[in-house]
């Protein structure tokens, strides 16, 4: 069965308060919160054209900010579709108190939170990447690995985002997570706090620090422009 | 009088997260003070870099079969789970009758094991002076005549056309006698006729 043709009577159109049908554009021309409720409220009555408008409208913030919290593609690229499919079946639990986005955002949260606590469990007792990198080898060591660059790495060398992502690494992952929400996808205070479930304090002192942190990472960059 | 605002507050000015008669409020006093408008000029100028390098949005690849894929995945009939049994109430007579039902057949179990333990005991005692000795009964193959003489010092039988005894045989085990006194085979040698 083609799940396109399903519920294809309501896909398109929503009824007013006075129970009329307004049309509804599922193209990309929808942008605002607005019209994210309409197409969540026909998406909760099974229409399932209205929740494929949905994705297509967010997977692209999902994704960003689902690679930036863990620097891999593939994997990011499986998480961000675990994100829509969990909040499909969370739908009929939405309520419009907050934005679509910032609900997604916190399914996100937890998604990521539950894949990188697996994978410690998992690559316990692998190898730490850890040990190969440069300014952790013993300055007195008679021999050290040689310092070549992956080659996608060499091409992409002075490049800011590689140096603001490297930075972003070595940062914690809520530490990681609440710069990514503030200054990349600009989340207010209040909604990041919803979204990692913490109190608004928590949230403006670990932005505090985390910004701190980065800076310190970024100071030739960051003095420079 | 103390003159400073409250740190939420003005975190929240600085990331322009005022609005209103509240931001109006605010800044009647916070543009008196050079120093939070640096620092706020600053946090602007951060989050520029960062938002200008690190893209906002960015989408997955292959976006079309992304969306597929979810579509096929929350299509597919959700599989019931299993009820869960809840317990139920437990009824009053139930609550003491089986503990004690369960330590009487525990009890019972017991004597029965013993009793059994004990049977057993007086069976194996015995049983070893039966099956210890197994008597070797000696038959004549043919035709033998007997002749017996009975006299007053001894009795005895002459047997004719017995076939020779194999020197392996032993005697004392040919008869079982439950007897305490030690079998003497030899009783009477010197009254045999030779």
């Amino acid at each position: 069965m083609d799940w396109k043709m399903m519920n294809k009577s309501t896909a398109g159109s929503s009824k007013n308060e006075q129970g009329t049908e307004v049309p509804v554009d599922l193209g990309d021309s929808l942008s605002t919160p607005d019209d994210d409720l309409r197409l969540v409220a026909l998406a909760q009555k099974g229409d399932m054209r209205s929740y494929d408008a949905l994705v297509t409208r967010h997977r692209g913030r999902i994704f960003a900010m689902i690679r930036n919290m863990i620097h891999q593609e593939a994997d990011a690229w499986d998480l961000s579709q675990e994100v829509f499919i969990k909040a499909w079946h969370a739908l009929p639990r939405f309520e419009a108190k907050a934005r679509f986005s910032t609900w997604l955002y916190r399914i996100a949260h937890n998604v990521v939170y539950d894949w990188t606590r697996k994978r410690k469990i998992e690559s316990a007792g692998e190898l730490n990447d850890e040990i190969f990198e440069r300014d952790r080898i013993d300055p007195a060591a008679t021999t050290a690995p040689a310092g070549g660059e992956a080659p996608d790495e060499s091409m992409s060398h002075g490049e800011l985002r590689v140096k603001i992502e490297a930075a972003l690494g070595k940062l914690s992952g809520e530490h990681r997570e609440v710069v990514l929400l503030k200054d990349v996808q600009g989340l207010s205070y209040k909604e990041i706090a919803d979204v990692m479930g913490t109190s608004l304090g928590t949230v403006m002192s670990r932005l505090f620090y985390a910004r701190q942190k980065l800076q310190a990472l970024l100071k030739d960059e960051y003095e420079s422009r | 009088m103390n003159t400073n605002p409250d740190e939420a507050k003005l975190a929240l000015w600085l990331e322009d997260e005022l609005h209103g008669d509240e931001l109006k409020s605010f800044e009647q006093w916070i543009l008196t003070q050079p120093e939070h408008i640096a620092a706020r000029e600053e946090v602007r100028h951060w989050k520029q870099m960062i938002s200008a390098t690190l893209p906002e949005s960015e989408e997955p690849p292959y976006p079309d079969f992304f969306n597929s894929r979810i579509m096929q995945a929350i299509s597919q009939p959700v599989t019931a789970a299993p009820p869960i049994s809840t317990p139920k109430a437990t009824p009053f007579w139930k609550s003491w009758l089986m503990p004690a039902s369960a330590f009487a057949g525990m009890a019972l179990a017991f004597w029965v094991g013993t009793q059994t333990s004990h049977t057993e005991v007086r069976q194996t005692a015995s049983a070893p002076s039966k099956t210890e000795f197994q008597p070797i009964v000696y038959t004549p193959d043919g035709e033998v005549n007997a002749v017996w003489t009975s006299g007053a010092d001894a009795s005895v039988i002459v047997l004719e056309g017995v076939n020779p005894i194999p020197d392996a045989t032993d005697f004392t085990e040919t008869v079982y006698m439950d007897t305490d006194h030690e079998i003497d085979s030899t009783a009477g040698r010197d009254s045999l006729p030779h």
